[in-house]
């Protein structure tokens, strides 16, 4: 699943780019097409990929805001844990969860972030291997 | 209370009974002579070889079946129903735990009832099972019952039994997460409090994430200590969002320009199956299997026919195009040059046909508008 929509996602940043563009420019736009991939593969039910979506959807610039009733810092928790707090801004979305959800969340982020490296390492190995063959 | 009844159930005391109760000791009889050869202890012993109790022996989904069984026979219980009762009322269960459970003792009355004719219908069944089930701890059904008595009761009862029941209960708990009540037992000197059951509830909720965070994190199953296990976790979702960094760079710089279309046929062919397989959890499990292979198979077999198309390209392109491409580029490239077989990449969308680009532009465009609509 992730493997589809990440290699689309890849394809279109590159034919966005027949004009001059930096690879500096290129790879910001591939990081953000690999978030973007990963969230919207975890699917909606996921906290932290609610958030990244909205993060990443949110970035150019909007200034409208949606008249949608959205639940956004729900318990702003006193972080005393510094270990805690760390993980919260690590986590997308993390800073309105219960300790017990966050620790969930940051499982599963864990899995699909580890996914989406591994699969990223694989296209860049097939195409620099490729490269290679003489 | 039992000596008058058994004495009930012998012959004296017939004629201060009406006739219905007569019937209901000639029952008693029989199965008191059915019973008795199948010598049964354990639970029923302290109550003596009486009957009835013996039956009362059996733990409540016995009494349930039994009742399932003899169903057929409902009609001729209920004319013997009235006469029953006063001979039911000194009944106890056997065991000590269970002083208040209104519940059981009415199926285990309905039981005892039913199962003269179940005996009648199947004697070596039913003493068979008199035999092996009053050997059967009574806990289990009777456990799920009633929380409230039990809760309190627990305090005094002794540790080994308790034990025993935690580690039952152990399963109700994390079936409890589900369900409405989540029925907890305490520990010996443990509060037994709203609060305290709350907080402890939370706590081992906390510790099971953690554990599962700890198997996914390599190497943080040997770090004791929820601090280190923290940091470790922390250090590790570090590393992963920088290699996802680097490997986006790497990814900018090595492919400028690989079609991805016909790799997403490929990939959307061979994957079509398998998501309808997949429920909708078990998306994010199951790929990480597969994709890896399936990429680095497709990417390899989209790029090898690149070089069948340089038979179709003019040769006076060549030179142009790689010129124009490498020199937008950066000087991140500048080491690819020398390497002929990158050239290849570029050809790509030149032999595509210019106006093929276009078209796959604004279907790919829409296929992420999908992908990042949810």
């Amino acid at each position: 699943m992730v493997a589809l929509r990440f290699l689309r996602a890849l394809s279109l940043v590159r034919c966005s780019g027949p004009g001059a563009r930096s690879p500096s420019y290129r790879a910001r736009g591939i990081r953000r097409a690999a978030y973007a991939c990963m969230a919207a593969s975890a699917g909606p039910r996921r906290a932290w990929s609610r958030a990244l979506l909205r993060k990443i959807r949110r970035r150019p610039g909007r200034g409208l805001r949606r008249p949608r009733a959205v639940i956004r810092r729900r318990r702003p928790v006193g972080g005393g844990d510094p270990l805690e707090v760390a993980l919260r801004r690590l986590v997308p979305g993390g800073g309105c969860m219960e300790y017990c959800r966050l620790l969930e969340e940051a499982a599963d982020y864990v899995k699909c972030l580890a996914m989406q490296v591994r699969l990223m390492q694989t296209i860049v190995d097939s195409a620099s291997h490729v490269n290679s063959i003489d | 209370m039992e000596p008058p009844r058994s004495s009930g159930v012998g012959i004296d005391n017939s004629g201060e009974y009406s006739p219905e109760i007569a019937e209901t000791l000639r029952f008693e009889e029989e199965i008191q002579s059915l019973i008795h050869p199948s010598s049964f202890d354990g639970s029923a012993a302290p109550t003596g070889g009486g009957s009835f109790t013996a039956l009362l022996g059996l733990p409540a989904n016995q009494a349930v079946e039994l009742l399932h069984d003899s169903g057929a026979r409902e009609p001729l219980a209920s004319r013997i129903r009235v006469g029953e009762h006063p001979v039911h009322r000194p009944f106890h269960l056997p065991l000590d735990c269970s002083s208040a459970f209104p519940s059981n003792a009415t199926l285990v009355d309905r039981a005892a009832r039913f199962s003269v004719f179940a005996a009648e219908g199947s004697p070596a069944s039913s003493s068979g099972r008199l035999k092996a089930e009053p050997q059967d701890s009574d806990s289990p059904p009777l456990d799920p019952i009633p929380t409230g008595p039990a809760k309190r009761k627990d305090t005094g009862r002794s540790k080994a039994k308790v034990t025993a029941k935690k580690s039952k209960n152990a399963e109700e708990n994390t079936d409890g997460d589900k369900l409405p009540y989540v029925h907890v037992r305490a520990r010996r000197g443990q509060a037994t409090d709203n609060h305290s059951l709350a907080e402890r509830a939370r706590r081992e909720k906390i510790n099971a994430r953690m554990k599962l965070l700890q198997e996914l994190v390599p190497g943080c199953s040997k770090i004791t200590g929820t601090a280190l296990v923290l940091d470790e976790i922390i250090n590790h979702v570090q590393t992963l969002q920088r290699q996802v960094e680097f490997l986006s760079m790497r990814l900018a710089a090595v492919n400028p320009r690989i079609d991805f279309s016909s790799l997403d046929s490929y990939l959307s062919a061979e994957c079509g199956p398998v998501t309808v397989r997949n429920g909708p959890g078990g998306v994010v499990v199951d790929p990480s299997l597969w994709p890896t292979d399936a990429t680095a198979e497709a990417t390899r077999r989209l790029l090898v026919p690149q070089f069948w198309h340089i038979d179709l390209v003019p040769p006076q392109l060549q030179p142009q195009q790689s010129l124009t491409t490498w020199e937008r580029d950066g000087a991140a490239h500048s080491q690819l040059l020398p390497n002929p077989t990158t050239s290849l990449f570029l050809y790509d969308p030149a032999n595509s046909g210019d106006t093929n680009v276009p078209h796959r532009t604004a279907k790919l465009k829409t296929a992420e508008d999908r992908a990042l609509n949810l």
